[in-house]
Protein backbone atom coordinates (compact mmCIF):
# COMPACT_ATOMS: atom_id res chain seq x y z
CA UNK A 1 0.00 0.00 0.00
CA UNK A 2 2.99 2.23 0.72
CA UNK A 3 4.26 1.41 -2.34
CA UNK A 4 1.30 2.74 -4.40
CA UNK A 5 1.12 5.87 -2.52
CA UNK A 6 4.80 6.31 -3.46
CA UNK A 7 4.44 5.71 -6.72
CA UNK A 8 1.11 7.94 -7.33
CA UNK A 9 2.95 11.16 -5.01
CA UNK A 10 5.48 10.64 -8.02
CA UNK A 11 3.46 10.61 -10.47
CA UNK A 12 1.53 13.61 -9.45
CA UNK A 13 4.74 15.15 -8.30
CA UNK A 14 6.03 14.76 -12.13
CA UNK A 15 3.35 16.54 -13.45
CA UNK A 16 3.14 19.71 -10.89
CA UNK A 17 6.76 20.09 -11.92
CA UNK A 18 6.04 20.21 -15.44
CA UNK A 19 3.66 22.83 -14.68
CA UNK A 20 5.19 24.68 -12.77
CA UNK A 21 8.50 24.88 -14.66
CA UNK A 22 5.79 26.06 -17.59
CA UNK A 23 4.53 29.18 -15.31
CA UNK A 24 8.08 29.90 -14.28
CA UNK A 25 8.79 30.42 -17.50
CA UNK A 26 6.21 32.43 -18.45
CA UNK A 27 8.09 35.15 -16.14
CA UNK A 28 11.51 34.49 -16.98
CA UNK A 29 11.76 32.59 -19.58
CA UNK A 30 12.12 28.82 -20.54
CA UNK A 31 15.76 28.81 -20.64
CA UNK A 32 15.72 30.47 -16.67
CA UNK A 33 13.56 28.65 -15.28
CA UNK A 34 15.20 25.34 -16.67
CA UNK A 35 18.58 26.54 -15.47
CA UNK A 36 17.06 27.61 -12.18
CA UNK A 37 14.66 24.68 -11.31
CA UNK A 38 17.69 22.40 -11.88
CA UNK A 39 19.76 24.39 -9.71
CA UNK A 40 17.75 24.38 -6.81
CA UNK A 41 17.16 20.59 -7.48
CA UNK A 42 20.92 19.84 -7.52
CA UNK A 43 22.29 21.41 -4.68
CA UNK A 44 19.30 19.83 -2.89
CA UNK A 45 20.27 16.40 -3.86
CA UNK A 46 24.19 17.42 -3.27
CA UNK A 47 23.00 18.27 0.48
CA UNK A 48 21.14 14.30 0.95
CA UNK A 49 24.37 12.97 -0.92
CA UNK A 50 26.61 14.40 1.40
CA UNK A 51 24.16 13.85 4.49
CA UNK A 52 24.22 10.00 3.20
CA UNK A 53 27.48 9.87 2.84
CA UNK A 54 27.10 7.13 0.33
CA UNK A 55 29.15 8.58 -2.94
CA UNK A 56 31.11 5.50 -4.49
CA UNK A 57 34.04 7.13 -6.47
CA UNK A 58 34.90 3.80 -7.58
CA UNK A 59 32.20 2.87 -8.93
CA UNK A 60 32.55 6.26 -11.87
CA UNK A 61 34.99 4.24 -13.55
CA UNK A 62 33.06 1.40 -14.58
CA UNK A 63 30.32 4.05 -16.44
CA UNK A 64 30.98 4.81 -19.98
CA UNK A 65 30.68 8.44 -20.22
CA UNK A 66 27.71 8.86 -23.18
CA UNK A 67 25.72 7.54 -20.24
CA UNK A 68 26.78 9.96 -17.88
CA UNK A 69 25.73 12.70 -20.39
CA UNK A 70 22.43 12.03 -19.97
CA UNK A 71 21.42 14.51 -16.97
CA UNK A 72 22.23 17.67 -20.21
CA UNK A 73 19.20 16.10 -22.02
CA UNK A 74 17.34 17.67 -19.63
CA UNK A 75 17.65 21.21 -20.90
CA UNK A 76 15.75 20.09 -23.97
CA UNK A 77 13.38 18.25 -22.39
CA UNK A 78 11.98 20.60 -20.19
CA UNK A 79 12.65 23.39 -22.27
CA UNK A 80 10.36 21.13 -25.01
CA UNK A 81 7.83 20.07 -22.68
CA UNK A 82 7.31 23.43 -21.39
CA UNK A 83 6.95 24.84 -25.20
CA UNK A 84 4.60 21.82 -25.57
CA UNK A 85 2.13 22.34 -22.47
CA UNK A 86 1.83 25.96 -23.43
CA UNK A 87 1.13 25.16 -26.59
CA UNK A 88 -1.82 22.35 -26.33
CA UNK A 89 -2.16 22.03 -22.61
CA UNK A 90 -0.92 19.79 -20.10
CA UNK A 91 -3.08 16.84 -20.69
CA UNK A 92 -2.18 16.32 -24.17
CA UNK A 93 1.61 17.10 -23.54
CA UNK A 94 1.51 14.19 -20.24
CA UNK A 95 -0.15 11.85 -22.65
CA UNK A 96 2.25 12.40 -25.80
CA UNK A 97 5.23 12.16 -23.16
CA UNK A 98 4.21 8.92 -22.08
CA UNK A 99 3.77 7.32 -25.37
CA UNK A 100 6.67 8.37 -27.13
CA UNK A 101 8.35 6.99 -24.06
CA UNK A 102 7.17 3.81 -23.98
CA UNK A 103 7.12 3.39 -27.43
CA UNK A 104 11.15 4.11 -27.41
CA UNK A 105 11.78 2.31 -24.77
CA UNK A 106 10.15 -0.82 -26.41
CA UNK A 107 11.58 -0.53 -29.51
CA UNK A 108 15.37 -0.19 -27.53
CA UNK A 109 14.09 -3.92 -25.32
CA UNK A 110 13.11 -4.67 -28.81
CA UNK A 111 16.52 -4.66 -30.66
CA UNK A 112 18.62 -4.90 -27.48
CA UNK A 113 20.63 -1.56 -27.99
CA UNK A 114 22.53 -0.25 -25.66
CA UNK A 115 23.20 -3.63 -23.83
CA UNK A 116 19.70 -3.63 -22.79
CA UNK A 117 19.06 -7.78 -22.99
CA UNK A 118 16.42 -8.12 -25.98
CA UNK A 119 12.96 -8.44 -24.97
CA UNK A 120 10.63 -9.35 -28.04
CA UNK A 121 7.14 -7.49 -28.86
CA UNK A 122 3.81 -9.04 -27.92
CA UNK A 123 0.43 -7.95 -28.93
CA UNK A 124 -0.61 -6.84 -25.61
CA UNK A 125 2.25 -3.92 -25.82
CA UNK A 126 0.53 -3.32 -29.61
CA UNK A 127 -2.99 -2.90 -28.40
CA UNK A 128 -1.80 -0.67 -25.25
CA UNK A 129 0.60 1.47 -27.90
CA UNK A 130 -2.61 1.86 -30.64
CA UNK A 131 -4.95 2.31 -27.61
CA UNK A 132 -2.90 5.31 -25.98
CA UNK A 133 -2.51 6.88 -29.50
CA UNK A 134 -6.64 6.34 -29.79
CA UNK A 135 -6.80 8.37 -26.71
CA UNK A 136 -5.10 10.80 -27.42
CA UNK A 137 -6.91 11.38 -30.61
CA UNK A 138 -10.25 11.11 -28.47
CA UNK A 139 -8.55 13.98 -25.87
CA UNK A 140 -7.70 16.12 -29.41
CA UNK A 141 -9.84 15.90 -31.95
CA UNK B 1 -0.30 22.61 -32.28
CA UNK B 2 2.25 20.70 -34.49
CA UNK B 3 4.56 22.06 -32.77
CA UNK B 4 3.30 21.55 -29.47
CA UNK B 5 2.78 17.60 -30.19
CA UNK B 6 6.27 17.37 -31.92
CA UNK B 7 8.27 18.98 -28.85
CA UNK B 8 5.90 16.69 -26.76
CA UNK B 9 6.81 13.31 -28.96
CA UNK B 10 10.49 14.88 -28.73
CA UNK B 11 10.52 15.14 -24.64
CA UNK B 12 8.96 11.68 -24.32
CA UNK B 13 12.30 10.63 -26.31
CA UNK B 14 14.98 11.99 -24.54
CA UNK B 15 13.07 10.85 -21.35
CA UNK B 16 13.34 7.03 -22.21
CA UNK B 17 16.90 7.55 -23.48
CA UNK B 18 17.57 9.59 -20.31
CA UNK B 19 15.74 7.06 -17.84
CA UNK B 20 17.98 3.85 -19.62
CA UNK B 21 21.02 5.69 -19.13
CA UNK B 22 20.73 7.30 -15.71
CA UNK B 23 20.11 3.71 -15.18
CA UNK B 24 23.31 2.42 -15.97
CA UNK B 25 25.00 5.32 -14.16
CA UNK B 26 22.62 4.24 -11.00
CA UNK B 27 24.21 0.67 -11.06
CA UNK B 28 27.59 1.66 -10.33
CA UNK B 29 27.15 4.91 -8.08
CA UNK B 30 23.91 5.01 -6.42
CA UNK B 31 20.81 6.82 -6.50
CA UNK B 32 21.88 10.11 -5.01
CA UNK B 33 25.01 10.64 -6.43
CA UNK B 34 23.14 9.68 -9.91
CA UNK B 35 20.17 12.23 -9.18
CA UNK B 36 23.28 14.54 -8.59
CA UNK B 37 24.91 14.43 -11.42
CA UNK B 38 21.87 14.45 -13.74
CA UNK B 39 20.57 18.12 -11.96
CA UNK B 40 24.19 18.97 -12.16
CA UNK B 41 24.39 18.65 -15.62
CA UNK B 42 20.86 19.55 -16.60
CA UNK B 43 21.53 23.26 -15.44
CA UNK B 44 25.17 23.22 -16.49
CA UNK B 45 23.56 22.37 -20.38
CA UNK B 46 20.32 24.49 -19.93
CA UNK B 47 22.65 27.41 -18.64
CA UNK B 48 24.83 27.45 -21.49
CA UNK B 49 22.11 26.88 -24.64
CA UNK B 50 20.17 30.39 -22.46
CA UNK B 51 23.52 31.84 -22.67
CA UNK B 52 24.12 30.93 -26.81
CA UNK B 53 20.38 31.37 -27.33
CA UNK B 54 19.34 34.45 -25.21
CA UNK B 55 22.34 36.12 -24.00
CA UNK B 56 22.54 38.26 -21.21
CA UNK B 57 18.56 38.31 -20.75
CA UNK B 58 19.90 34.72 -18.51
CA UNK B 59 20.56 36.98 -15.87
CA UNK B 60 17.89 38.85 -15.80
CA UNK B 61 15.83 37.57 -13.51
CA UNK B 62 13.21 40.76 -12.62
CA UNK B 63 10.42 38.81 -12.77
CA UNK B 64 10.76 35.78 -10.40
CA UNK B 65 9.23 35.36 -7.26
CA UNK B 66 10.40 33.48 -4.67
CA UNK B 67 8.23 30.22 -5.09
CA UNK B 68 10.46 29.69 -8.07
CA UNK B 69 13.76 29.19 -6.07
CA UNK B 70 11.93 26.14 -4.14
CA UNK B 71 10.21 24.54 -7.35
CA UNK B 72 13.71 22.60 -7.78
CA UNK B 73 13.07 20.36 -4.88
CA UNK B 74 9.85 18.76 -6.17
CA UNK B 75 12.53 16.90 -8.46
CA UNK B 76 14.05 15.38 -5.38
CA UNK B 77 10.19 14.66 -4.43
CA UNK B 78 9.78 12.72 -7.74
CA UNK B 79 12.99 10.65 -7.40
CA UNK B 80 12.38 9.92 -3.62
CA UNK B 81 8.51 9.23 -4.39
CA UNK B 82 10.31 6.98 -7.64
CA UNK B 83 12.62 4.77 -5.93
CA UNK B 84 10.20 4.10 -2.93
CA UNK B 85 8.08 2.59 -5.18
CA UNK B 86 10.00 1.15 -6.98
CA UNK B 87 11.74 -0.76 -4.22
CA UNK B 88 8.07 -1.88 -2.71
CA UNK B 89 6.57 -2.90 -5.73
CA UNK B 90 8.80 -3.52 -8.40
CA UNK B 91 9.49 -0.96 -11.85
CA UNK B 92 6.14 -2.45 -14.03
CA UNK B 93 3.87 -1.46 -11.18
CA UNK B 94 5.50 1.68 -9.44
CA UNK B 95 5.85 3.26 -13.44
CA UNK B 96 2.20 2.26 -14.60
CA UNK B 97 1.26 3.89 -11.28
CA UNK B 98 2.95 6.77 -11.56
CA UNK B 99 1.99 7.38 -15.15
CA UNK B 100 -1.72 7.08 -14.49
CA UNK B 101 -1.23 9.87 -11.71
CA UNK B 102 0.40 11.79 -13.98
CA UNK B 103 -2.22 11.80 -16.42
CA UNK B 104 -4.87 12.37 -13.64
CA UNK B 105 -3.26 15.25 -12.47
CA UNK B 106 -2.74 16.56 -15.86
CA UNK B 107 -6.37 16.50 -16.50
CA UNK B 108 -7.24 18.25 -13.33
CA UNK B 109 -4.84 21.42 -13.70
CA UNK B 110 -6.00 21.98 -17.14
CA UNK B 111 -9.86 21.62 -15.72
CA UNK B 112 -8.70 23.62 -12.81
CA UNK B 113 -7.03 26.44 -14.77
CA UNK B 114 -4.42 26.11 -11.72
CA UNK B 115 -0.76 27.91 -11.62
CA UNK B 116 -1.96 30.73 -14.06
CA UNK B 117 -2.83 28.21 -16.73
CA UNK B 118 -5.16 28.47 -19.61
CA UNK B 119 -8.51 26.45 -18.27
CA UNK B 120 -9.36 23.77 -20.36
CA UNK B 121 -12.94 22.98 -19.77
CA UNK B 122 -13.45 19.86 -18.42
CA UNK B 123 -15.57 17.76 -20.84
CA UNK B 124 -16.58 13.60 -21.49
CA UNK B 125 -14.44 13.38 -24.08
CA UNK B 126 -11.57 14.00 -21.87
CA UNK B 127 -12.48 12.03 -19.52
CA UNK B 128 -12.79 9.13 -22.10
CA UNK B 129 -9.66 10.23 -24.16
CA UNK B 130 -7.46 9.77 -21.02
CA UNK B 131 -9.30 6.51 -19.61
CA UNK B 132 -8.43 5.07 -23.24
CA UNK B 133 -4.73 6.27 -22.62
CA UNK B 134 -4.80 4.78 -19.10
CA UNK B 135 -5.87 1.46 -19.76
CA UNK B 136 -3.21 1.51 -22.94
CA UNK B 137 -0.85 2.10 -20.23
CA UNK B 138 -2.17 -0.85 -18.16
CA UNK B 139 -2.23 -3.32 -21.16
CA UNK B 140 0.69 -2.07 -22.14
CA UNK B 141 2.29 -2.62 -18.88
CA UNK B 142 0.82 -5.69 -17.28
CA UNK B 143 0.16 -7.57 -20.62
CA UNK B 144 2.64 -10.70 -21.03
CA UNK B 145 5.89 -9.94 -21.65
CA UNK B 146 9.06 -11.69 -21.17
CA UNK B 147 10.77 -11.88 -17.91
CA UNK B 148 12.15 -7.87 -17.03
CA UNK B 149 15.65 -6.94 -17.22
CA UNK B 150 17.02 -7.10 -14.14
CA UNK B 151 16.76 -3.97 -12.14
CA UNK B 152 19.43 -3.26 -9.44
CA UNK B 153 19.26 -2.60 -5.75
CA UNK B 154 18.60 0.93 -5.78
CA UNK B 155 15.94 1.31 -8.19
CA UNK B 156 16.08 3.98 -10.33
CA UNK B 157 17.36 7.36 -10.14
CA UNK B 158 15.57 9.25 -12.24
CA UNK B 159 11.55 9.48 -12.95
CA UNK B 160 9.83 6.93 -15.08
CA UNK B 161 10.20 3.55 -16.68
CA UNK B 162 11.57 0.48 -16.22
Amino acid sequence: MKGIIFAFLGGAFITLQGVANSRISQGIGTWQAAALTQFTGFVAALIVLLAMRDVNWQGFKQVKPLYLSAGAYAAVIIFSNVTAIQHVGVTLTVALVIIAQLALTFLMDHYGWFGLQKKRMRLPQFIGLVMMIAGVVILKF
Amino acid sequence: MILGIVLALLAGSLVSLQNIFNNKVNVHVGSWTTTTIVLGLGFAASFTLGLIFEGTEMFNLHHMKTWNMFSGLIGVGVVTCMVQGINRLGPTFAVSISMCAQLGFALLFDSMGWLGLEKVDFTLKQLIGVLVVVGGIVVFKLGGREKKRMTNEHGLAASSIE
